[in-house]
């Protein structure tokens, strides 16, 4: 059965260290001040001594209504057989189409390559073997889930049915794969 | 940029390079179709308009081309659009429609100086080198109508395009915004298609300037002109207001609606009353406004998302 991975970020849980951001760039050799994830502030509130600020983890939400795919001309932009959106880098030219139309501005031109580039869950180099994405295995408050929405068994899938997930610009109707768990967290 | 206090700079995906490319694809449909609209249907000779818009179409759509090919990520892999195609894709699209058109102008083109070529000779050579002359070139001016005629649609489509390339980015508030808030009528593509042909008519003119009595393509201009203020007034009543304040708004109030489209207005109507000769300052500052009309959308539609 085709699977349908996710990614549930637990945003109470999360120190905001940026040890997903570096794993992430060391996992996919990102060039020098380009990211595919990064994990800013949001939300600076109240008056010292009082405050609260919360940070959310960037990167494509692997949309299943993707308007990169339905834009990209030479059909770079996909969906593989597991529901991740992937770049196809030799199809791409660089046209930066894509980049217009994600609404989480998820994707950069690669300085080295020239071609769009973005998160992939890791797929090649870690899912496709088991293992989990290199920012949740590096997660140190365990803020975040990698898993198969497809198998009501896996931790995703156990965890979303207890809590409630909110995926971002959920107008748009892209239908995106990463979900928001807001619990605990002043917004 | 700090990745934690995520310092928001400006960036935008296409910039003034695509601008400039919408901008020069406009005005090469609506300089072909001057030229090819002239060619077929006016009973009166009109040659210069004929040249100027058949030679200025062909410039403007390769130095578009151009500039869309050096402002790729990899631009020497442009030629995988024409492999890899996407019907889905407005872009994969519109690489046919745009190539189709370019192939199209240079062959007209081709055919227009031939053909003037051919006149000019007539007036130059005896009595008896005139039919040899004339004949080899009448063979192939046998094309230049047909030829003309197809190229009529792929202008259209070619200038529509460049309003669809931008409006069938659904995320996208101010590029997707219909027409007259029907769904499925996207509004960027009859603006362009309408400031194309505006602009496209105001550089042939400048091209052909001083060509005799140019009366009627001033008053097609005049009503294209109004027809795209009526055309940006329903784009300000239809978006949201934060498009016509941010930062973009002096290029929107002074280059697009007094340079642009205010200006030559008043000019024009004022010349045609007194019968002053006024073609470049008016054209040129069409295709002014033209220019920031393509800056401005570019550009609004990714700042404020």
């Amino acid at each position: 059965m085709a699977k349908k991975y996710s990614m549930i970020i637990n945003l109470a849980k999360c120190i905001g260290c940026q040890a997903c951001t570096v794993a992430c760039k060391f996992q996919n050799n990102v060039p020098e001040g380009q990211f595919r994830t990064k994990t800013p502030a949001n939300g600076l509130k109240g008056t010292y001594p009082n405050v609260s600020q919360y940070f959310v983890k960037e990167a494509c939400q692997m949309c299943q209504k993707a308007p990169c795919v339905s834009v990209c001309p030479t059909k770079a932009s996909y969906y593989n057989e597991d529901g991740v959106v992937l770049i196809d880098v030799d199809k791409c030219v660089g046209c930066k189409y894509c980049m217009t139309a994600c609404p989480y501005d998820a994707r950069f031109l690669n300085k080295e390559t020239g071609a769009a580039d973005k998160c992939t869950f890791c797929y090649e180099l870690k899912v496709s073997n088991g293992e989990k994405p290199a920012c949740v295995s590096t997660c140190v408050g365990g803020a975040l889930m990698f898993g198969d929405l497809n198998d009501p068994l896996s931790e995703a899938s156990q965890f979303l049915a207890k809590h409630k997930g909110e995926v971002r610009k959920p107008e748009l109707g892209t239908h995106p794969n990463v979900y928001y768990i807001y619990e605990g967290v002043v917004k | 940029m700090d990745v934690i206090w995520g310092v928001s700079v400006d960036e935008v995906a296409w910039g003034g390079a695509i601008a400039f490319y919408l901008f020069l694809a406009g005005i090469a449909g609506g300089a072909f179709l001057t030229a090819s609209m002239t060619d077929l249907f006016s009973k009166k000779q009109y040659p210069k308009v004929i040249q100027s818009g058949a030679y200025i179409a062909i410039v403007s759509i390769i130095v578009g081309l151009g500039l869309l090919v050096v402002d790729l990520g990899r631009p020497l892999s442009f030629w995988k659009l024409l492999l890899n195609v996407n019907m889905g894709s407005v872009m994969s699209i519109g690489v046919f429609i745009v190539s189709g058109f370019t192939a199209l102008s240079v062959v007209y083109g081709v055919l227009v100086w031939l053909n003037a070529a051919a006149q000019k000779q007539i007036k130059i050579t005896s009595a008896n080198t005139e039919v040899a002359a004339t004949s080899v070139g009448q063979g192939l001016q046998a094309f230049r109508k047909p030829v003309a005629g197809l190229g009529v649609l792929f202008s259209i489509g070619t200038a529509t395009y460049t309003g669809f390339l931008l409006s069938a980015v659904t995320t996208n508030n101010f590029w997707h915004t219909p027409f007259m808030g029907i769904e499925g009528i996207p509004f960027l593509p009859i603006l362009f298609l309408v400031s194309a042909i505006s602009t496209g008519l105001a550089a042939t003119l400048i091209g052909a300037l001083n060509c005799g009595d140019l009366t009627t393509y001033k008053k097609i201009d005049i009503v294209l002109i109004i027809l795209e203020i009526i055309l940006i007034f329903i784009l300000y009543l239809s978006v949201k207001p934060v498009f016509f304040t941010g930062s973009m708004a002096v290029l929107f109030w002074l280059g697009v609606v007094i340079l642009g489209l205010m200006s030559p207005l008043l000019l024009s109507i004022y010349s045609l009353a007194k019968h002053k000769n006024v073609i470049l300052p008016v054209c040129g500052m069409v295709v002014i406004g033209g220019f920031c009309l393509r800056y401005f959308v570019v550009y609004t539609g990714q700042l404020f998302k």
